[in-house]
C-alpha cells in the first residue's frame, strides 16, 4: 500500500503544480473527558477522535482527495480496535469528463439501492467501509455502466477479501429502468465450498407523475455460516433478497410502502466479520425499515434489521427477516377547518418484522424457509405525528408511538417490551433571532425498565449560540435505582464552523443512528466537538 | 508513519501555493426524483441565487428549515431565488423522500444525494446545512437551523453586492 500511495503522491504534485487549483477542506474533532463510566477496566482520561480532510480541484476534471485520521490519546469508547494512532486513512485520484470517470484509491459506491453494494463512511458509528481500489464507469443516453475491484477498508488495514463488482443501469422508456449488478468476494479458504461467493442483483424501476414502483431481487450462492466465530462445512447455505416498493402521491398527499424480505444476506469482505461489532468489512447494506426517530426516549428500543442466520439456542433461531413498512403524508391545507391558519400536517407510519417462518433444526444445524411465512414477530410500531404552525411565532409537534420489541429474538438476550412514548415540542419564536425550543416526553411500559419521563429545553440566543439542557429519567425502575440521564451544552456557530461543549451522563445500553445499533456503556464526561471547512 | 509525515509536508508546501477555500460548488452527480442522473454545474447554471439546504426526512431541524421557508418561498421566487433541497437520505428512508415532499406541498426542487457523494465533495459534517450560491459560486454556508434564520438568509442576500 505504501509504493502506491507514493505514486499518488507524485501525481498529485505533478498535475497540481502543472495547472490553476483550488484547495479546501474539513476537520472534525469529538473529544470526551471520561469521569466516570460503568465499564471496570476503565481509567479516567481524555479521548477523541478527529478527522482532517483536504480536497484539491483542477478544473473541473482532476480531483484528489485525502483523509487523516487520528486517535489521540485514544478512541471514543465503543469504537473498533482497528482505529488508532494517526494516520492516512483514504486517498483518492478521481479524473470525470461528462461521460467518463475513473477512481483509483478510495472508492465510495453504491449499486441500485445499495442492497448489494455500499461502500461509505459514518463517523458517528464508526464506519468507513470504502474499497481500496479502481473503480470505472461510462454513461451514455441508454446505458451507464460502472466496474470497480479492490480490497475494502477495515480502521486502518485492509480485508483479506477482495471484491469485483459490476453494475449497468438502462433506461428502457422514460418510465422504466431496468438494473442489473454482479459483486464477488475472493476469499482465500480452505473450505470445500468455494472461494468465490458471488451475488446477482436485478432491478426494475418504475415512475410516473403521481404512482411509482421498483422492485429487487439478489441472489446469494452458497457461503458458509459463521456461528460463534466459527464456520462447518456442514452449515452452508445460499442466501437471497426480495425489496418491493410502490407509493402514490399528488400535491398535499403521499403514501408509500414497501415489502422486504431477507435471508442469510450478510456479506462481508471478511466473512468472520459477520460475528464481529462494528459491520467493519460489511460490502452490502441492509438497514432497518422502520422509521427513524429523533428524540430521546423514542429511540430506547429501536430496530435493528435481522438479515443473519443465527442458531444461538434450540429456542432462538434466526434466517432473516420478513416483513412490511407503510407511510403516509397528508397536508390540511390553509384555511380548511382542521389546517386552520397555517395548516396542519400529518404523517402516520407503520411497520412490522418477523423473523422467517419455516423448519428449524438445532441438532442436525439445518433450516427450510417458505417464502410468504411470517415466523416469530420482532418488532412492530405505529406512529402518528402532528405538525401544527399555530401562529406565526409558535409551533408544536406531537407525537405518539406504539411499539413492541421482542428483546429475546432481536438482541438475543431476554424480555419483550410493549411500550408508547408521547412526545410534545414546542417552538417559541421570541423575534427575529432569540427562539425558545421545549418539548417533554413519556414513555408508558408495563414491561423491561418500566415507565421514563423526559424533558428538553433549548435556547436559541441569536444564530450563533444556543444553549440546550435535557433530562430523562426512568422513574419507576426501582430495581436498577430510578436512574436518570442528563445533558447540559452550549453550541456556537459561524459559518461554516459549529463547536459544541457539554457535560452529561449518558445512557448505556443499545444505541441506534442511522438503523445500526451499538452497545454502549453508560458514562459520565465533558464532551467538546468541533468541526469546520475551509 | 514516514509516508504520513512526507505527504504531510508536501501537502503543506502545495497548501501555500494554491487559492485556498472552496469557492465553486463542484461537479458531481445527483438524482432528481426519476432517477435520472443530473449534475450540479447542469442545476446551478444561471446567474441567480441558489439557496441549497442538505436535509433527510428523519432530520426535525432540517424539515422545520424548509417548512418554514415554504411559507416564504413565493416571495423568494419572485425575487429570482431558488431553493435546491438536497436530500441525503440513503435507501433506509429514501422511500419517505417522494411522499413526504408532497404531503408538505413543498415546491422546491428536490434533488437525491443517496450515498453523499456531494455532501462528502463539500465536506458537510451534519446536517442542516445550508448553502447560498450565485450561480455555482458559494458565497455562505450555515451549519444548523435555529428558527427565524431564513429571514437571516434572505438579508443576506439582498444585502449581497
Amino acid at each position: 500500500m505504501n509504493k502506491l500511495f507514493i505514486i499518488i503522491s507524485i501525481l498529485f504534485f505533478y498535475v497540481g503544480f502543472s495547472q490553476n487549483n483550488s484547495f479546501y477542506g474539513a476537520f472534525e474533532s469529538n473529544g470526551v473527558y471520561y469521569s466516570e463510566n460503568e465499564s471496570k477496566d476503565f481509567e479516567k482520561k481524555f479521548k477523541s477522535n478527529n478527522y482532517f480532510n483536504l480536497n484539491y480541484l483542477i478544473g473541473n476534471k482532476w480531483k484528489f482527495d485525502l483523509q487523516i485520521e487520528s486517535y489521540l490519546p485514544g478512541r471514543l469508547q465503543n469504537f473498533s480496535d482497528n482505529l488508532e494512532d494517526t494516520y492516512l486513512s483514504t486517498l483518492s485520484i478521481n479524473y470525470k469528463t461528462k461521460k467518463f470517470d475513473f477512481s483509483v484509491g478510495s472508492i465510495y459506491e453504491q449499486f441500485g439501492s445499495g442492497l448489494i453494494l455500499r461502500t461509505w463512511e459514518d463517523r458517528q458509528l464508526g464506519i468507513n467501509n470504502s474499497i481500496w481500489g479502481v473503480r470505472t464507469s461510462y454513461e451514455s443516453e441508454k446505458i451507464d455502466v460502472k466496474l470497480l475491484a479492490g480490497y475494502q477498508k477495515k480502521g486502518r488495514d485492509i480485508s483479506t477479501g477482495k471484491i469485483l463488482g459490476l453494475d449497468a443501469e438502462i433506461s428502457l422508456s422514460e418510465d422504466f429502468q431496468f438494473g442489473l449488478s454482479y459483486v464477488g468476494r475472493f476469499e482465500d479458504i480452505t473450505y470445500d465450498f468455494g472461494d468465490f461467493t458471488n451475488l446477482f442483483s436485478s432491478r426494475l424501476d418504475y415512475y410516473s407523475d403521481s404512482f411509482y414502483m421498483n422492485y429487487e431481487y439478489i441472489s446469494k450462492s452458497k457461503d458458509g455460516i459463521v456461528q460463534f466465530g466459527n464456520i462447518s462445512e456442514k452449515f452452508v447455505k445460499p442466501g437471497n433478497a426480495h425489496s418491493l416498493n410502490f407509493g402514490v402521491y399528488k400535491s398535499g398527499f403521499g403514501f408509500n410502502m414497501t415489502f422486504r424480505r431477507l435471508e442469510n444476506m450478510g456479506y462481508f469482505s471478511d466473512r468472520f466479520e459477520a460475528s464481529g461489532d462494528y459491520l467493519e468489512t460489511s460490502i452490502n447494506y441492509l438497514p432497518a425499515l422502520t422509521k427513524q426517530h429523533d428524540y430521546l426516549l423514542s429511540n430506547i428500543n429501536v430496530y435493528e434489521a435481522q438479515p443473519y442466520v443465527s442458531f444461538q439456542d434450540p429456542k432462538l433461531m434466526k434466517a432473516g427477516e420478513i416483513g412490511f413498512q407503510l407511510d403516509l403524508y397528508y397536508n390540511f391545507e390553509k384555511g380548511s377547518s382542521l389546517g386552520g391558519k397555517y395548516g396542519t400536517k400529518i404523517s402516520f407510519n407503520s411497520s412490522l418484522w418477523n423473523n422467517l417462518g419455516g423448519k428449524f433444526s438445532y441438532s442436525s444445524q439445518d433450516y427450510t424457509t417458505s417464502f410468504f411465512d411470517f415466523g416469530e414477530k420482532y418488532f412492530s410500531e405505529q406512529s402518528l405525528e402532528i405538525t401544527k404552525k399555530v401562529s406565526k411565532d409558535y409551533n408544536y409537534i406531537l407525537l405518539f408511538i406504539n411499539r413492541y420489541y421482542n428483546k429475546r429474538l432481536v438482541e438475543e438476550r431476554t424480555g419483550e417490551v410493549n411500550s408508547k412514548i408521547l412526545v410534545v415540542d414546542n417552538t417559541l419564536k421570541l423575534n427575529n433571532k432569540r427562539s425558545i425550543k421545549f418539548d417533554v416526553q413519556h414513555l408508558f411500559n408495563s414491561d423491561d425498565d418500566k415507565n421514563w419521563f423526559g424533558y428538553g429545553l433549548e435556547y436559541n440566543l441569536n444564530y450563533n449560540f444556543s444553549f440546550y439542557y435535557s433530562n430523562i429519567k426512568n422513574y419507576q425502575n426501582i430495581e436498577k435505582g430510578k436512574p436518570s440521564y442528563y445533558s447540559t451544552g452550549i453550541s456556537y456557530s459561524k459559518n461554516t464552523t459549529k463547536i459544541i461543549a457539554s457535560y452529561g451522563k449518558q445512557r448505556g445500553g443499545l444505541i441506534c443512528y442511522g438503523g445500526v445499533c451499538r452497545y454502549v456503556p453508560e458514562f459520565k464526561g465533558i464532551s467538546i466537538s468541533l468541526n469546520t471547512t475551509f | 508513519m514516514k509516508t504520513v509525515k512526507t505527504i504531510f509536508a508536501l501537502l503543506c508546501i502545495l497548501f501555500f501555493t494554491s487559492s485556498l477555500s472552496q469557492s465553486l460548488v463542484p461537479n458531481t452527480q445527483l438524482k432528481d426524483l426519476k432517477k435520472e442522473l443530473v449534475y450540479t454545474d447542469d442545476v446551478f447554471n444561471e446567474d441567480k441565487f441558489y439557496v441549497v439546504s442538505f436535509w433527510a426526512t428523519w432530520c426535525i431541524p432540517c424539515i422545520n428549515e424548509l417548512d418554514a421557508i415554504v411559507d416564504l418561498y413565493p416571495k423568494w421566487k419572485d425575487e429570482n431565488i431558488e431553493v435546491v433541497a438536497i436530500s441525503t437520505d440513503d435507501s433506509r428512508t429514501k422511500k419517505r423522500v417522494r411522499p413526504m415532499i408532497n404531503g408538505k406541498d413543498w415546491d422546491f426542487k428536490i434533488l437525491l444525494d443517496e450515498n453523499h457523494d456531494l455532501k462528502r465533495a463539500l465536506n458537510i459534517v451534519g446536517i442542516p446545512h445550508t448553502i447560498i450560491t450565485k450561480g455555482s459560486e458559494i458565497i455562505l454556508r450555515r451549519v444548523g437551523y435555529s428558527p427565524g434564520e431564513e429571514a437571516e438568509l434572505y438579508e443576506f442576500i439582498k444585502n449581497y453586492n
